[in-house]
């Protein structure tokens, strides 16, 4: 069964949220501790309400959509055929011609 | 329908190439521009390479005769031509409102003044291309060679592009003349403000009122022409930054689809979102301005292999059968279940007005369309997968010192948090809402009225802003109200053939504002406004 990430204490989102931003070498540390008018840049309680509250809600909205198949049976195995993924899906459109609508 | 016409060029292209000939040789002379050499003279090469765009005369409104900074691209260009205006003294009126009322619009981070000055003595001299002596405001974050390029940013706030971005090139290679930077949204985010997050240009409808939203992030573009300090600009749209700007400030702003013009040289916000355009007086300005920007360039790959700029000058003037002004093809409008509501009594009234306007006009049909039941999802929450794209490229950055970005911080970091498999969910969703607005919504129709950008912004879809009245904002009793036109693929002129139309039945977007009380700028303290964004307002208003 799939875990419901708002099982997650602050703690631990915390901890993910500090060591993610280390993974790619980004030290919370340098940002202030109170407001910092010069730069306008946030606390670091700033940074860990928001990204707590960013990964509770939008990774999770994301990763559940799946594109729906015409049939319930197998709806798994046949949504991975539906909608391949289009970075840029205007041009797609011009390089594949696609005729009516 | 176009988008047919579209195809079978494609293919011929396609075949002329495979064939080894020529395929310009192939195709109609004005369907294709040269290719774009590679190198930072690019957008120089493709212009002098073939790509012709001709204004024809226009009636010149007695304003514009009286006052060049009210004239609009085409007034100017026909005043130049027949010698009633020269450059010198076109620019030396917007250089002299600079001067005057800058301080109060804060719509510039710099000015060329000496180097606008001396182009437009050599362009009475020897008159170049279209926009030969046509002053211009670009947004910050277009690379300018030897002009500071900040993109209102710490991280930028030194940096000296070595070359032109390929758009600021091609509008000097038309003989356009920048005199100045325009000011924006930090990286290109929210309202123009310091990196620090204080608000700087203001709503050039609203000078003394710093509380009203001049539109993000394309601000001082937007404010430069409004304010008439440059006769159009250049902006960038990955969130709306285009087209909420020129709504805000009774333009017309041309966001084209993804691939039409190049982005290199622009400071980047979203790789597959971010677009440029312009923000100009009309639909035949934004028309004439766009013609000169868009077509292949060697070092933009996203605008190579697409269908051919159509003439979009003409498709932006006006058709009339008799007296009466007619669309230049049958077009159908649909109208969205949002369109008409969650609005206030004013803009609703505006907006049933611009509906009725329309239909009244030959050749438009209006019609209701439908949003499927997910259209909120992956328009919303899906909105989010562009921030991975911002974090990739600044990473460097972000590693060396977070505090570089200032007050626009969060949205950089969230983006790190969207694992690889979700960024690549979100592609599908793309190709999802593609084929559910292409085929779906849009199915009856072929322009779709937008409450906002974001689906488009999202597919790389052409959208257009115009104006269709003017409304009360608390105690400021005129700001400008706009609308949205959303377009299939590429069909750019279809936007622009019903903005022309519209426009010729109306006179909102011949509307300019007041000057402002030049010391309205000691005032402001005692205004109550957002002084300042916070970082949580800057993440939630990003673009």
């Amino acid at each position: 069964m799939a875990i419901d990430p708002s099982s997650l204490t602050t703690d631990q989102l915390n901890t993910f949220i500090v060591a993610r931003l280390a993974v790619s070498g980004i030290d919370l540390n340098l940002l202030p501790t109170t407001a910092d008018p010069v730069t306008g840049a946030p606390t670091q309680a700033q940074v860990l309400s928001s990204l707590r509250s960013f990964v509770l809600k939008t990774p999770t909205a994301i990763n559940g959509w799946r594109p729906v198949p015409a049939t319930t049976t197998d709806a798994d195995a046949l949504s991975q055929e539906l909608s391949p993924p289009l970075e840029y899906p205007s041009i797609t459109e011009a390089w594949t011609g696609r005729e009516g609508r | 329908m176009t988008r047919e016409f579209n195809r079978r060029v494609f293919l011929a292209r396609s075949a002329s190439v495979a064939a080894g000939t020529a395929a310009a040789a192939a195709l109609p002379a004005t369907a294709f521009a040269s290719p774009a050499a590679g190198g930072p003279d690019a957008g120089a090469a493709s212009l002098a390479g073939g790509k012709k765009v001709t204004v024809p005369d226009v009636d010149v409104r007695p304003e514009a005769r009286q006052d060049p900074t009210e004239a609009t691209v085409a007034e100017a260009v026909t005043l130049l031509r027949h010698r009633k205006l020269s450059a010198v003294e076109l620019v030396e009126a917007h250089l002299r409102r600079i001067a005057t009322f800058d301080s109060v619009y804060q719509a510039f981070n710099a000015v060329t003044a000496d180097a606008a000055r001396e182009q437009a003595r050599a362009a009475d001299r020897h008159p170049g291309g279209v926009l030969s002596g046509i002053p211009l405001c670009v947004k910050d974050n277009y690379y300018t060679a030897g002009v500071v390029t900040t993109a209102n940013s710490f991280i930028f706030e030194n940096f000296v592009p070595p070359y032109d971005a390929t758009s600021v090139a091609r509008l000097k290679a038309a003989g356009g003349i920048v005199v100045g930077k325009g000011q924006m949204g930090p990286l290109a985010t929210t309202r123009a403000t310091t990196p620090n997050g204080t608000v700087t240009t203001v709503n050039a409808w609203t000078p003394g009122d710093p509380s009203v939203d001049p539109g993000g992030s394309s601000t001082g573009p937007a404010c430069s022409v409004a304010g008439r300090m440059a006769c159009s600009s250049i902006g960038t749209q990955t969130g709306g930054s285009i087209v909420l700007p020129s709504n805000q400030q009774n333009l017309t702003g041309l966001k084209p689809t993804m691939g039409r013009t190049s982005v290199y040289g622009v400071i980047p916000l979203s790789y597959t979102r971010d677009h440029s355009g312009p923000l100009a007086r009309d639909a035949l300005d934004a028309a004439i301005m766009l013609s000169v920007l868009a077509g292949p360039d060697q070092n933009d790959p996203r605008t190579l292999g697409l269908p051919a700029v159509p003439d979009l000058v003409t498709s932006a003037l006006p058709v009339r059968r008799g007296k009466k002004v007619v669309l230049r093809r049958a077009t159908t409008i649909g109208v969205p279940p949002d369109y008409l509501t969650g609005v206030g009594a004013d803009v609703l009234a505006l907006r049933h007005g611009f509906l009725d306007q329309l239909a009244s006009i030959p050749g438009a049909k209006i019609v209701n369309v439908g949003y499927p039941d997910d259209w909120g999802l992956l328009t919303d929450t899906f909105n989010n997968v562009r921030l991975s794209e911002r974090t990739e490229p600044f990473l460097p950055y972000l590693r060396q010192d977070p505090k570089l970005f200032g007050v626009s911080l969060l949205s950089w970091l969230q983006g790190l948090f969207l694992s690889g498999d979700e960024w690549i969910t979100g592609q599908r969703a793309k190709n999802h809402l593609l084929r559910e607005l292409l085929d779906g919504v849009m199915s009856g129709c072929d322009v779709l009225l937008q409450t906002g950008p974001v689906p488009f912004d999202i597919l790389g879809l052409p959208e257009l802003a115009l104006p269709i009245g003017f409304a009360p904002v608390g105690s400021d009793p005129k700001v400008p109200v706009g609308t949205i036109l959303g377009g299939a693929p590429y069909e750019e002129d279809r936007l622009l053939e019903v903005a022309a139309a519209y426009q010729a039945v109306t006179s909102w977007h011949t509307e300019r504002p007041a000057d402002p009380v030049v010391a309205a700028p000691l005032s402001r303290a005692a205004v109550t406004g957002p002084p300042r964004l916070t970082p949580e307002q800057a993440a939630a208003t990003s673009a």
